[in-house]
């Protein structure tokens, strides 16, 4: 491989006074900024920044929001505790104890069932994975913030009742 | 000697040889079956491991069918996968197929072989399956889902050959038969665990793992059972620095591929509350360097005046301490504790994992009496390396009130209690060793979990008071004890303990 016969890199090139000063490349700048300003005070409708939170996008039905746990009719999880999510979780964010049922015919049930919001990637290998149908995105909340890790850490009670508590 | 071919390749196998473990030999892989187990007799029940045999009108399966002369031998040929599959579907007609709450799954064979060979579609809806009982418990360790069991029998044969117990039959007939305890018995020999292991699906599960852990997160170590002197090669299953259970791990000469229950619940000693975490001096947590301060103080730069080694020890840290007290001065004892009864199966009477381990390095072991009056004789500090020799009231009077007692050891107890300066050191899973079992077979073991707390490995501690006494060499590593331990009680060149063989290591003139 040969360099010969490419540009030369612009230390090299020659620089006129003008362009030394920096100056015609300045309003060359502010032009454009000056005319997409008068553009958007024209047409404030057509302009892309939304006014969050006071106005919020709208996304698909397939977004994955925050995770929530299903319930059966009794209001107990449907979750069975396979552990098939945190089998799949690339980030393994999830973290499952598994105990036994009262009833034998559920037989096992998740004793606890923790999420690490943080560490979550959204991917939603989780619902993919389920075979209960127990874990969802379906939500659509994505504001997620709290003032200590360790809220982040939300657990069975919470994704059962899926609401907005605690971390927001 | 027969000559036969397999998959249109000719193999040579002795008279005899059962035609299922050819077949394995020559595929490099078993056959699909359930019922075959090596180590039970032939059952053929469960009609998976069907070979095409020519001049045989029909296919025939592999496990009741020895070797012949010309045989030849077709067993991935289109009618073998096809009969496999349909064979395959009958068993899974009445299985609920609960895998998600099922302990086997990930290690079961109805999965397994189902991935490797059916994938057809179920013709039976889950409402028209038969329906059994789930989760019934049938002994203290073992508890039995009848919906998911294949009827391979395995279980039974086990009761009934190698225990010779029986407490399991099968009733019923047709889609109606089941597994079961006769009335009023319990599964309750000290080998149950063994049907959970042989059971190929989820019908048998042991309910001291049950729902602790999916068995695709678990990591295996390679050990060696402590519970007795038998010394049981298993495979110890962990993950995130917690054992979840113990299986056995092939030994023709030891173990075979059982193990006894008492010996499977010896891991939970490894986690056990009363776990010594951090080195006590009078009583009270120290710090590793105020332990070593005081240690230096005990020592006065001289061996200790009496070392009494447990046969709970590693053969390592039992030859370090012959290395630090002396030959005079290290005894073992009492000879009277962890005894009780065995059997004939596995069990040892004696429930130390190391006690021929002593006698291999000459170690003397003393009766509870001589060993009181030792400790009484012994003038300056004493050394106590493992176990809890203060558990014997005759070593426990002699302990008591007396000073310059520096312990080495994993739990808390009576030896704890009376010592002057305790030294956290690790158990069996905790580090690498080798124990000498009963027939005087040099059985190595690895590391399986992180030491907890400040418990630290036992050759480091009794190196470090090695170099405390100012004795030459210095060990370094485990390599350097081992190489010394080597030295002192084998012909040279005979045994490499980093690279211990896969079943143990017998020295010539070993068996007694």
């Amino acid at each position: 491989m040969s360099f010969e016969g490419l540009p030369r890199g612009s230390a090299a090139k020659k620089q006129s006074f003008l362009e030394r000063t920096y100056f015609p490349e300045i309003i060359r700048g502010l032009v454009v900024t000056m005319r997409h300003l008068v553009k958007n005070i024209l047409h404030t409708s057509e302009m892309p920044t939304m006014q969050y939170p006071e106005e919020k996008r709208v996304y698909g039905e397939r977004f994955r929001g925050r995770h929530r746990l299903m319930q059966r009719e009794d209001g107990s999880p449907r979750c069975v505790a396979c552990q098939m999510c945190s089998t799949a979780c690339p980030a393994d964010c999830i973290t499952i104890e598994a105990a036994e049922h009262p009833d034998p015919e559920i037989e096992k049930y998740p004793a606890s069932f923790q999420i690490d919001l943080l560490r979550c990637v959204y991917c939603g290998l989780c619902e993919e994975a389920c075979p209960c149908d127990a874990i969802r995105m379906d939500t659509g909340i994505y504001e997620i913030a709290a003032d200590s890790r360790s809220s982040f850490v939300v657990d069975k009670d919470f994704l059962l009742n899926n609401t907005t508590e605690g971390t927001l | 000697m027969a000559k036969l071919t397999i998959d249109d390749q000719e193999y040579e196998f002795p008279d005899g040889t059962s035609l299922f473990e050819a077949c394995r030999e020559a595929r490099g892989e078993a056959l699909p079956h359930f019922c075959y187990h090596p180590d039970l007799p032939v059952a053929g029940v469960c009609r998976l491991c069907q070979v095409e045999v020519e001049g045989m009108p029909k296919l025939t399966i592999a496990c009741n069918t020895t070797v012949r002369d010309g045989m030849v031998v077709h067993t991935r040929s289109e009618k073998v996968n096809k009969a496999v599959q349909q064979i395959l579907e009958l068993h899974l007609i009445n299985h609920p197929v609960d895998c998600p709450i099922c302990d086997q799954a990930g290690e079961c064979g109805l999965q397994n072989q189902y991935m490797q060979y059916g994938l057809y579609e179920s013709k039976v809806e889950i409402q028209a399956k038969v329906k059994k009982h789930k989760a019934k418990v049938i002994g203290p360790y073992v508890i039995l889902d009848m919906e998911r069991c294949v009827l391979c029998s395995r279980c039974v044969r086990f009761c009934n050959e190698v225990t010779g117990t029986g407490e399991l039959g099968i009733f019923n007939r047709g889609d109606r038969a089941e597994v079961d305890v006769a009335p009023g018995v319990e599964l309750d020999n000290n080998y149950s665990m063994n049907t959970v292991d042989i059971c190929p699906v989820g019908a048998l599960t042991s309910r001291d793992f049950r729902f602790a852990k999916r068995v695709w997160m678990l990591k295996s170590a390679q050990g060696v059972c402590p519970g007795c002197a038998t010394g049981c090669n298993v495979r110890i299953d962990h993950e995130a620095g917690r054992i979840y259970r113990l299986k056995p791990r092939y030994n023709p000469e030891v173990n075979g591929r059982w193990m006894c229950d008492r010996g499977r619940m010896t891991y939970k000693q490894v986690h056990s509350e009363r776990r010594l975490l951090t080195p006590l001096d009078g009583g009270k947590d120290v710090t590793w360097a105020a332990a070593r301060e005081q240690l230096a103080r005990m020592l006065e730069g001289k061996p200790p005046a009496l070392a009494v080694v447990s046969p709970h020890a590693s053969l390592e840290e039992m030859f370090l301490a012959v290395k630090l007290a002396g030959a005079e001065a290290t005894v073992s004892g009492p000879a009277n504790l962890d005894r009780e009864d065995g059997d004939d199966l596995l069990l040892d009477a004696d429930r130390t994992p190391n006690r021929r381990g002593l006698a291999t390095l000459g170690i003397p072991e003393l009766q509870s009496g001589a060993l009181a009056d030792r400790l009484r004789a012994a003038s300056g500090p004493v050394l106590v390396l493992g176990g809890d020799p203060a558990r014997d009231e005759a070593v426990a009077g002699a302990m008591e009130g007396r000073e310059g007692l520096i312990f080495v050891g994993d739990h808390d107890g009576p030896t704890a209690q009376a010592a002057q300066l305790v030294l956290p050191a690790a158990v069996w899973a905790e580090k690498a060793g080798v124990f000498v079992n009963r027939m005087g077979r040099w059985q190595g073991f690895q590391q399986a979990v992180a030491r907890p707390g400040a418990v630290r490995d036992g050759w480091r501690i009794l190196a470090e008071m090695l170099s405390l006494t100012g004795a030459a060499p210095a060990f370094e590593s485990l390599r350097a004890v081992r190489r010394g331990l080597t030295a002192k009680v084998l012909p040279e060149g005979e045994l490499d303990m980093d690279r211990m063989p896969e079943f143990g290591f017998m020295p010539a003139g070993g068996e007694r």
